[in-house]
C-alpha cells in the first residue's frame, strides 16, 4: 500500500516494460492478488473444505437421508455408530449424521450475514470518520469504544436472555452489534492513511466531490486489511455463534445447529464421546478453513507479509 | 465424505482415551487432607440460599442448613412419612380444628434463651404479617386471623400484627384454631416455616438472617459467608431428642452443581445431595454403595393452559399425554433415574395408586392421534414453556417435542425458554400459550399438599371443578387419614379425568458421600439428617 493505485482505470503500462517485452504484464490489484492465491495449495484445500460445507448448507438432503428432526427414536437414544447410522445416534434417538449434516447451514448462515451486515457497517462508518475527522470522527470513534468495551458473551448472553423465543436473526443482529468495531477502527485508520496521499489531493484539486473521492479513490486503496480481517471474523463468528448456542442462549429447537448439538453434549460426553467428537470436528474444521482462507487472502492481498 | 470421517475415528478415540483419564483421575472422594473441613466435622455441598430466617425461605437450600440449627415441632419418620414429635411433647385435637401444641420442657435456645410458647407464636405471627413479605406466608392462610393481617392490595395496614386463631395458654402451651377442620395440620409442622424466634430475630431482624440462632443440635459457627460457606458445631446446650453424633458441618457453596460434582471427585467436600442425572452412570462405577437414590416426592407434570380455548377439549390434553413415552424420555434424558408416573401423587404420599391415570397415561400413538382428530386437531403454532434454570429441562422438552411432532403430527414446535427468575410469576400471571412445565416439591406428605396448592382455587391452568373442590374440603375435614384418603382419590380421578395437568415422572434423589463419613441414611421426607452422620 505504499504505492497508490486505482482499481480503475487500470495503471497504463510504463512505456520501457512494453517495449522490453519480457517481463509479465502489469496487473491489476484484483488480478495480481488472485494470481497468488491460485498458487497456494493451502487455499485450494480450504476453499474446497468450504465449497464442500456450502453445498451441505445450501443442499442438506444430498447428503442427509432424514430432515431435521426427523424419525427419531428415544430407545436408540445416544447409541454409538452403527451400520446405516455412521454417526450413531444424538440424546433424542434421531439419526446423528442427518442432524450434523443439518447443522451447517445456521453455522455459515450467521457467519457469513453477521461478516457482510458487519462489514457494511465497518466500512460505511470508518470511512465517514476517517474521511472528515473532527467532530465526525470523535462522535463515531467514541460510540466505537462503548460498543468495543462491551464484553462479547456477557453481552450477548444479556440481550439474547432478555428476549427468549428469538431466531436466527435476532441472534445475527447480536453478533452484528457486537462485532463491527474492530474492522471499523481498521477501516478508519486506514482511510486517514489515503486521505491525505497525492492521488486524493490531486481528485479534490480536480474538482471531485466527496462521494467521487471516497468510493474512487480512498475505499479501493483503503479496503484490503479491513476485507482479510472480515475474511477470518467468519471463522470467529461462526465460532461465537456456536458458543451461545452451547451457553444455551442462541438458536434454540427446532433449529439444528453444532452448537446446540454441542450443548446437548456437555451432560454426556463422558459416557458417549460421539455426541461431542462429530459436531466439534465439523465446527472446527469449518472455523480453521475460513481462518485458513483469510490468511491465504491477506497473503495475496498484502505482499509485504509474506 | 470419507476425508471427514477418517479424522472423526482418529479424533474419537483420542479424545475417549482423554476423557478416560481425567474422569477417573480422582479417587471419589478419599478424604485427604484438603477436604476443608476440621476435625470430627464433614463438609457438604450446597447451592446459595436466599434466606436463614425460618419464616422467610422456601429454598431448599436454606431447608438443609435450617434443619441442623432449628428443632420443628415434629419431624417426619423416615420409613413412612408419619409425624414424631421433635420440639413439641404432643399436638392434639377433638374435632380437627383447634389444636393443642405442648412443648417439651427444658429446651433452650442457643444464646441461652428458653423456649416457651411465646417462641412460636411470635414467630408465626411475623410470618403471617402481611407487611413483612416473608416467603412461608401462606402456610398460614388456614389459621384464623390470616385475612386481617394481609388486606388486599391497596388496601390500609392491617389494624393488628397477631393472628387471632393463635393463644398461649402457659409457658409451654399455646392453641391453633383453623379456619376449617384440617386432618394433616401436625404434619405441616415439621415444614421449617413452622420453627420458633428468639427474641433475636426481632431485635436485629438483619443480623439474624446471616446469623440465626435456634433450638436445634446445631449452632452457627461465625456468619453465613455469601457465596462461600456456612459452618455449624455441635450446640452443647441440645436437649431435645436428636444431638448431633459429629463435631460440627461445613456447607461449601457452588454456583453450580456440576462443578460441586467435580469438587467431590477430586476429595474437596464429603456429600454431595444431588448428583445430576447425568453423571450417574460414572458415579454408580466410582462409589458403589456410597451412592444411594431416594425416591422424592418431587414431580414433574405439563401443564394445559385450560383458559386458552385450544386446549379446552380434554381429548385433547389426553391425546398430548398419550403421545409422550415417558419411559422413553427417562432413559434417554435422564439415564432412567427418575420413575415415570400415572398418577398426580408421589409414591411416598399415603394414597398414592401406582396406576391412578390409566389409558390416559399409557404411551398409545395411534389411540392419541385418534383422540386428536375427534378433538378437531390442533391448530397454530405449538409453543412449550420451561425455565432455563437447568439443562435437562431443554433435553425433555426437546423429547417431548418431537414426539408431538412425531405421533400428533403437529408441525410448528417452538419453545419458549425462560429466564428461571420470571418463570413462575409468568405462570402464575397466565400468560403461559402453551403446555408448560411444571414441577412440584413435596412439604409434607399429603394429598393435600398436591391436590390443593396445584389444581385449588387460582391454579396456573385455569381450571375450575366445583366437585373437586368439595371433596378436597371434605377431606380436608375427614377425623383421620383412613377416612381422608378415598376422598382425596376421588378428587384426584376427577383431575386425571378431566387432565388439565398430566403427570410425567417422579423424582430420585441421589447423595454421594466420601469414605470419611458414616451413618449418612437419606430418606423421602428430610433430605438431610446432619445430626445422625459421624465421621471415621
Amino acid at each position: 500500500m505504499t504505492e497508490p493505485t486505482t482499481l480503475d482505470p487500470p495503471a497504463a503500462p510504463l512505456p520501457e516494460a512494453a517495449a522490453d517485452g519480457g517481463v509479465p504484464p502489469v496487473r491489476r490489484r484484483g488480478g495480481d492478488a488472485w494470481y497468488e492465491l491460485r498458487r497456494r495449495p493451502l487455499f485450494w484445500c480450504s476453499a474446497a473444505v468450504l465449497l464442500l460445507a456450502g453445498v451441505m448448507a445450501a443442499v442438506p438432503s444430498l447428503f442427509a437421508r432424514l430432515g431435521p428432526n426427523e424419525q427419531c427414536d428415544l430407545l436408540r437414544a445416544k447409541q454409538g455408530p452403527a451400520g446405516g447410522h455412521p454417526f450413531g445416534w444424538d440424546v433424542q434417538g434421531c439419526d446423528y449424521w442427518s442432524q450434523v449434516v443439518h447443522g451447517a447451514r445456521p453455522s455459515l448462515l450467521v457467519g457469513t450475514a453477521v461478516t457482510l451486515f458487519a462489514l457494511a457497517v465497518s466500512v460505511v462508518l470508518g470511512s465517514l470518520a476517517g474521511y472528515f475527522g473532527g467532530a465526525v470522527d470523535a462522535v463515531l470513534s467514541r460510540v466505537t469504544d462503548v460498543f468495543f468495551g462491551l464484553p462479547f458473551v456477557l453481552g450477548a448472553t444479556v440481550v439474547l436472555t432478555a428476549f427468549p423465543g428469538h431466531g436466527i436473526w435476532a441472534v445475527t443482529l447480536v453478533l452484528v452489534a457486537l462485532g463491527w468495531t474492530t474492522m471499523t477502527r481498521i477501516m478508519r485508520s486506514q482511510v486517514i492513511a489515503v486521505r491525505e496521499s497525492d492521488h486524493v489531493l490531486a481528485a479534490r484539486a480536480l474538482g471531485a466531490g466527496h462521494l467521487r473521492v471516497m468510493t474512487r479513490h480512498i475505499l479501493p486503496n483503503a479496503f484490503a486489511p479491513v476485507f482479510v480481517v472480515a475474511m477470518l471474523n467468519v471463522g470467529n463468528v461462526i465460532a461465537g455463534e456456536a458458543t451461545l448456542d452451547y451457553l444455551g442462549v442462541g438458536l434454540q429447537y427446532p433449529t439444528v445447529s453444532w452448537g446446540l448439538q454441542l450443548n446437548m453434549a456437555q451432560d454426556f460426553y463422558a459416557d458417549h464421546p460421539h455426541l461431542l467428537v462429530f459436531p466439534a470436528l465439523f465446527l472446527s474444521v469449518t472455523v480453521l478453513s475460513f481462518l485458513l482462507l483469510g490468511d491465504a487472502v491477506r497473503d495475496a492481498l498484502d505482499p509485504r507479509l509474506r | 465424505m470419507t476425508r471427514l470421517v477418517r479424522p472423526a475415528r482418529w479424533g474419537a478415540a483420542a479424545l475417549a482415551a482423554l476423557l478416560a483419564s481425567t474422569a477417573c483421575g480422582g479417587t471419589g472422594g478419599g478424604g485427604r487432607g484438603d477436604s476443608a473441613a476440621p476435625d470430627g466435622s464433614y463438609s457438604v455441598a450446597l447451592t446459595e440460599p436466599d434466606h436463614l430466617t425460618p419464616g422467610n425461605t422456601t429454598s431448599s437450600y436454606s431447608i438443609d442448613v435450617l434443619n441442623g440449627v432449628f428443632d420443628t415441632l415434629v419431624t417426619l419418620d423416615p420409613a413412612d412419612g408419619h409425624p414424631v414429635m421433635q420440639a413439641a411433647q404432643s399436638v392434639t385435637s377433638t374435632d380437627q380444628r383447634t389444636w393443642t401444641v405442648r412443648l417439651r420442657p427444658g429446651q433452650t435456645f442457643q444464646n441461652g434463651e428458653k423456649v416457651t410458647a411465646r417462641s412460636f407464636v411470635d414467630a408465626w405471627n411475623a410470618a403471617a404479617y402481611g407487611p413483612n413479605g416473608w416467603a412461608n406466608n401462606y402456610y398460614f392462610a388456614n389459621v384464623e386471623g390470616y385475612k386481617e393481617l394481609n388486606p388486599e392490595d391497596g388496601g390500609p395496614a392491617p389494624r393488628t400484627k397477631a393472628l387471632s386463631g393463635l393463644r398461649v395458654v402457659d409457658d409451654l402451651t399455646f392453641t391453633v384454631r383453623l379456619t376449617a377442620p384440617f386432618s394433616p395440620f401436625p404434619m405441616t409442622l415439621a415444614y421449617t416455616g413452622f420453627a420458633p424466634l428468639p427474641r433475636a430475630a426481632f431485635t436485629d431482624p438483619r443480623r439474624f438472617d446471616v446469623h440465626p440462632i435456634g433450638n436445634g443440635p446445631f449452632a452457627m459457627d461465625g456468619d453465613w459467608q455469601h457465596n462461600q460457606r456456612i459452618t455449624l458445631k455441635k450446640y452443647a446446650g441440645y436437649r431435645g431428642p436428636r444431638p448431633a453424633k459429629g463435631a460440627g458441618v461445613v456447607f461449601r457453596i457452588y454456583a453450580s452443581k456440576d462443578t460441586a460434582w467435580t469438587d467431590f471427585q477430586a476429595g474437596r467436600v464429603d456429600l454431595v445431595l444431588n448428583v445430576p442425572p447425568a453423571h450417574l452412570p460414572q458415579a454408580r462405577r466410582l462409589l458403589g454403595d456410597r451412592l444411594r437414590g431416594t425416591p422424592s416426592g418431587t414431580m414433574d407434570y405439563l401443564g394445559f393452559p385450560v383458559y386458552d380455548k385450544r386446549f379446552a377439549d380434554p381429548r385433547l390434553r389426553k391425546a398430548f399425554s398419550m403421545a409422550i413415552d415417558r419411559r422413553a424420555v427417562v432413559d434417554a434424558v435422564f439415564n432412567g433415574a427418575y420413575q415415570p408416573m400415572a398418577s398426580l401423587l408421589a409414591p411416598n404420599v399415603p394414597g398414592y395408586r401406582k396406576d391412578a391415570c390409566g389409558e390416559a397415561c399409557t404411551y398409545d400413538p395411534a389411540k392419541a392421534k385418534q383422540l386428536l382428530a375427534q378433538a378437531g386437531g390442533f391448530h397454530g403454532p405449538l409453543e412449550l414453556w420451561f425455565s432455563n434454570a437447568d439443562s435437562s429441562y431443554e433435553q425433555w422438552m426437546t423429547a417431548v417435542a418431537n414426539q408431538l411432532r412425531q405421533n400428533l403430527g403437529i408441525d410448528r414446535v417452538a419453545f419458549r425458554k425462560v429466564p428461571a427468575s420470571d418463570y413462575l410469576s409468568a405462570l402464575s400471571g397466565r400468560k403461559e400459550t402453551g403446555p408448560y412445565r411444571n414441577n412440584w416439591v413435596m412439604d409434607y406428605p399429603s394429598a393435600q399438599d398436591y391436590l390443593e396448592y396445584m389444581w385449588g382455587d387460582g391454579n396456573r391452568m385455569g381450571w375450575h371443578n366445583q366437585r373437586f373442590l368439595d371433596l378436597l374440603k371434605r377431606a380436608n375435614s375427614a377425623p383421620g387419614l383412613d377416612a381422608a384418603t378415598p376422598l382425596y382419590q376421588q378428587a384426584e380421578d376427577i383431575a386425571l379425568a378431566e387432565l388439565p395437568m398430566a403427570p410425567l415422572w417422579n423424582w430420585t434423589d441421589y447423595s454421594a458421600w466420601s469414605e470419611r463419613l458414616r451413618g449418612v441414611r437419606p430418606d423421602p421426607y428430610v433430605s438431610l439428617r446432619l445430626d445422625q452422620i459421624t465421621v471415621k
